[in-house]
């Protein structure tokens, strides 16, 4: 195989990655304090990048025209919003069902899961069809032999990087940081220490969803469309990847993250023919992987959360 | 027992029997007319009569009496369900599409029962039934159109190739717990329609044809004759999803009650413990996933014979999740709950054609207040009566 | 110099009542201890002050202030800090961390480096290991943790639940020492003990709870040299 196609892989593997790890930090975290999977989180995913959307459509129809005031615009309210979302979900539908059998609220969410699904195809003008998202980052490109590095994805990738790294220093070296470990460790000697619980608990829905809202602006700019069942799938993923990383493990998350994109590119190589085979692969790998080791790569050493 | 029976404050004191009876006959009625009617109107106006029927017999004690009633008498009751089954589908007759409905609820209710031996007995999600069932449904389609096997024993060839098909997932699943096994059971169901549709053999997005069924030279394709009337094609797959089903009902009800059930409950319950007291849990859970799977597939092979032609959206993830809140919403480990969940999943929003498009919306937001309000589902499951030969008393 | 003031207090758990009209009073600037058995509603009653198990009915008021029912991090916020029973650590954070959390609700920086630094004063120890991961220190190394990170948040009142839990008897001694020091510092110190010799060697007032009923009260000496009491509860 020529360098440049090997390249282009590589390239769209690392972005892949990323969006991937963004996802499956927010299942960390959520399992990380509450010892709940959340699934409604790749839906929640797809609320922001539709957020977004809108969010740009409203900055063109008051007539602002640069693309870089537009997509802070479309950042902030769509990550907003969602944190938003994510706490109400954690406030109305998780803490409720705390004392509950954990399923439940694994049931619960894939419900809600469904219904944010289902009420964006339905209540969404033409929310069935998917939806041009406008290309708001430069394309110039760097041509190195057959291969194109273009300007949008270094800038995608990179972000998405920083806000990775954002967050385990937010969850590392932060004050806040240092209370939802706490949370996660022991929720009653958190209370002790005077930490207003339910407030973290919220705080770090409204987090992870955040990050999710970053990873579905991220999927639109880079794909040029969102579309109403994006968040299945990429929920799936980052439930995926958060699992076989261990759950609870922020750097597990970020490691599953990649492999699975790399599973999915070593899939899409391996199997040119058929690349729409490559989520079966990857997916049978990964179901393989949890066959081998039931508790995750990483928590099989030290099973610390978060 | 005889509390029960007191507690009861109905002033006509029929025996329980008596009231069973008729309210077995009121439901078939019922039944019929619902099936039967046509205006939105009238649709509407017998879903609110029977929330109000259901309402009023938690009220007077009513239900507690068919409980009793079931109890104490179950062979006459269950005798008599089976014949006001078999007449609802006589007095259809002619009626195609009516009977469809029937027929497609009633092999939502095999299905439903499979997944509440996995998930409300041994307490195992499994996220992908309608795969399972798209598994049966498959199979009855390149077996008619290929092959010469009998199709009584496609319905078996369907029910097998689903299991084998879940034995490629029962080591990931028997091997992890909880979350683990969830998101492999979700994964299979989210990837099945993807496999479906790249799959060039299996037809791709456009789906297959699939034969029609016959039993024994009998062609279901031809309608029955019943004194002198050609009634409706559908009654021969009514009738045969009513058997099914019977079948069904009654093989899970002796598994539960069976020391079987017994040791599929206790795993649910703790499987630690379970195991501490030798029940060998891995063979607990291998076979109701197994059990499970068989009757989707089953059900899913003469569904795919009935509508003679399957497409991949028919076996989506959501279709998956409508499976499982069918059996949340009857109640976890409640054969009768999921009965009653499959009329209210499949039938209403068939009837109520404003609400089909908006069925996954409205029964998941609907699932999620039982779970938050009513987590025990609609009918829930009694204490377990376990009693060795399968007899039940409370 | 605070107090804490319970009146006619009720707990349970579901449905199993714990603690039975209990009223007691924690004198400001004085060590006040309560003895009792395995299961008689120590603890209980702590986590009832600390807003972790509601009590069903009573009052507790901190002086004067109803904190009833108040969530625990509100409680925290009146001036009370608590040395759990079992130490609890955060086992994956480092021993500074752990202090770090135990001064959570206070914001000024140089405030928690000066009270770590005292910590590390009392417990030489402590300051070698700061970076290593409380859960793998020696239960006697985790119990100055605990003692540490309660003392970080500065507290007006601090509750102990046995301190003396699983520690050889050199720790104890040490610990009991300690203890009153703390008291010198002006804090109040609400002490729960099964050790009752020691215990009452250092209080200053002693409450008996057996079976989730007050069954005795007295100044330390006086229970001491109450054979009675002796007999009956701590045989
Ligand atoms: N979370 C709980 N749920 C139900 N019952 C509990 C719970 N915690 C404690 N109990 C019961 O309450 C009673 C009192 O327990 P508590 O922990 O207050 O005793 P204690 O006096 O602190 O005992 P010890 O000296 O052993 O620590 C015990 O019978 C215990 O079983
Ligand atoms: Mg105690």
């Amino acid at each position: 195989m020529d360098i440049g196609l090997l390249g282009q892989y590589l390239a769209n593997g690392v972005m892949l990655g990323t969006m991937y790890a963004l996802v499956a930090v927010g299942f960390t975290l959520f399992f990380g304090v509450l010892d709940v999977i959340k699934f409604s989180h790749g839906d929640v995913l797809m609320i922001g990048a539709f957020t977004g959307f809108t969010t740009y459509l409203g900055i063109v129809a008051i007539g602002i025209e640069n693309p870089w005031v537009a997509l802070v615009a479309v950042l902030v309210v769509s990550i907003a919003t969602t944190a938003a979302l994510g706490a109400l979900i954690a406030r109305y539908l998780v803490l409720p069902l705390k004392s509950a059998p954990p399923l439940n609220i694994l049931l619960i969410t894939l419900m809600l899961g469904t219904a944010l699904r289902e009420g964006v195809r339905l209540f969404y003008p033409d929310g069935s069809n998917p939806k041009a998202f406008p290309a708001l980052l430069p394309t110039a490109s760097l041509e190195l032999g057959s291969f194109s590095l273009r300007a949008d994805s270094v800038i995608l990738v990179s972000a998405g990087i920083a806000v990775i790294i954002g967050l385990n220093l937010l969850i590392n070296r932060t004050r806040l940081g240092l209370a939802i470990r706490a949370v996660a460790q022991d929720e009653e000697t958190a209370k002790i220490m005077g930490i207003n619980y339910t407030m973290i608990v919220l705080v770090t829905f409204a987090i992870g969803s955040g990050a999710a809202a970053f990873a579905g602006i991220m999927n639109g700019l880079y794909y040029n469309e969102v579309n109403f069942g994006m968040g299945l799938l990429l929920g799936l993923i980052g439930f995926s990847a958060a699992i076989i990383g261990g759950l609870g493990n922020i750097y597990g998350a970020i490691l599953g993250g990649f492999l699975f994109a790399g599973l999915q590119t070593v899939g899409a190589v391996a199997l040119p023919f058929a690349s729409a085979y490559k989520d079966v692969f990857a997916f049978g790998v990964v179901i393989a992987l949890m066959a081998w080791k039931p508790t995750g790569l990483i928590a099989e050493r030290s099973s610390d959360r978060v | 027992m005889k509390d029960d029976v007191m507690k009861t404050p109905i002033p006509v004191s029929l025996p329980p029997l008596a009231t069973g009876l008729i309210a077995v006959a009121a439901c078939a009625i019922f039944g019929w007319l619902f099936l039967l009617a046509e205006s939105e109107v009238a649709v509407l106006g017998l879903v609110l009569l029977a929330v109000l029927a259901g309402w009023g017999a938690q009220k007077t004690g009513l239900s507690a009496t068919l409980g009793t009633a079931m109890h104490q008498h179950s062979g006459a009751m269950n005798g008599a369900i089976v014949a006001s089954l078999l007449a609802v589908i006589a007095l259809l007759g002619t009626e195609h599409f009516p009977l469809l409905m029937l027929s497609t609820m009633l092999l939502y209710l095999v299905a439903a029962l499979g997944l509440n031996v996995q998930f409300g007995l041994t307490g195992m999600v499994n996220f992908a039934g309608a795969a399972f069932f798209g598994i049966g449904a498959y199979t009855s389609a390149v077996l008619t159109t290929h092959t010469a096997v009998p199709p009584l024993l496609i319905l078996l060839a369907g029910g097998l190739i689903a299991a084998l098909i879940g034995a490629l997932l029962i080591v990931p699943v028997v091997r992890t717990a909880g979350h683990y096994s969830a998101v492999v059971t979700i994964a299979f169901g989210v990837l099945f329609k993807t496999f479906l549709e790249v799959n060039e053999v299996l037809g791709g997005p456009q789906g297959l044809m699939v034969g029609s069924m016959n039993v024994f030279g009998w062609d279901f394709n031809n309608g029955p004759v019943l004194m002198g009337h050609e009634m409706s094609f559908y009654v021969n797959y009514a009738l045969l999803s009513s058997g099914l089903a019977i079948l069904a009902f009654a093989l899970t009800r002796r598994l539960e009650r069976s020391w079987l059930g017994l040791a599929l409950d206790s795993v649910r319950l703790d499987e630690t413990a379970s195991a501490c007291f030798g029940i060998n849990v891995v063979r607990a859970k291998v076979l109701a996933f197994t059990y499970g799977n068989i009757l989707a597939g089953i059900a899913g092979a003469l569904y795919g014979m009935m509508i003679s032609f399957i497409a991949p959206n028919s076996f989506t993830f959501s279709d998956s999740l409508l499976m499982v809140s069918i059996v949340l919403l009857g109640g976890l480990g409640s054969l009768w709950g999921s009965a009653l969940a499959a009329v209210i999943v499949v039938l209403v929003p068939e009837k109520l054609q404003i609400l089909q498009e908006y069925r996954f919306l409205l029964f998941s937001v609907l699932v999620i207040a039982m779970l938050l309000f009513r987590p025990q589902g609609l009918l829930p499951r009694g204490v377990r009566s376990y009693f060795p030969g399968g007899r039940a008393q409370r | 110099m605070s107090s804490i003031k319970i009146e006619n207090l009720y707990t349970a758990y579901d449905k199993a009542d714990v603690l039975m009209d209990v009223s007691l009073a924690v004198e400001p600037g004085r060590i006040t201890c309560l003895l009792g058995s395995n299961g008689a509603g120590k603890s209980t009653l702590i986590r009832s002050i600390l807003g972790l198990t509601p009590p069903r009915a009573g009052r507790i008021t901190v002086d004067g202030k109803d904190i009833t029912g108040a969530p625990t991090h509100k409680v925290i916020g009146d001036g009370i800090a608590c040395i759990p029973e079992g130490r609890r650590m955060f086992p994956k954070m480092t021993v500074s961390e752990n202090l770090r959390l135990g001064a959570y609700q206070v914001r000024d920086e140089a405030l928690i480096r000066e009270r770590m630094e005292r910590v590390f004063e009392t417990f030489p120890r402590l300051a070698e290991r700061r970076d290593q991961l409380a859960g793998t220190m020696s239960g006697g190394e985790q119990a100055m943790v605990s003692i540490g990170r309660g003392l970080m948040a500065g507290p007006r009142i601090l509750l102990i639940d046995e301190p003396s839990l699983g520690l050889s008897p050199l720790y104890v001694k040490e610990n009991f020492r300690i203890i009153e020091s703390i008291r010198e510092t002006g804090i109040t110190v609400f002490l729960v003990e099964q050790n009752v010799r020691q215990t009452l060697a250092i209080s200053d007032y002693g409450y008996v709870l057996s079976g989730g009923h007050l069954v005795a009260q007295g100044s330390a000496e006086d229970l001491r040299n109450d054979k009675e009491v002796y007999a009956a509860y701590f045989g």
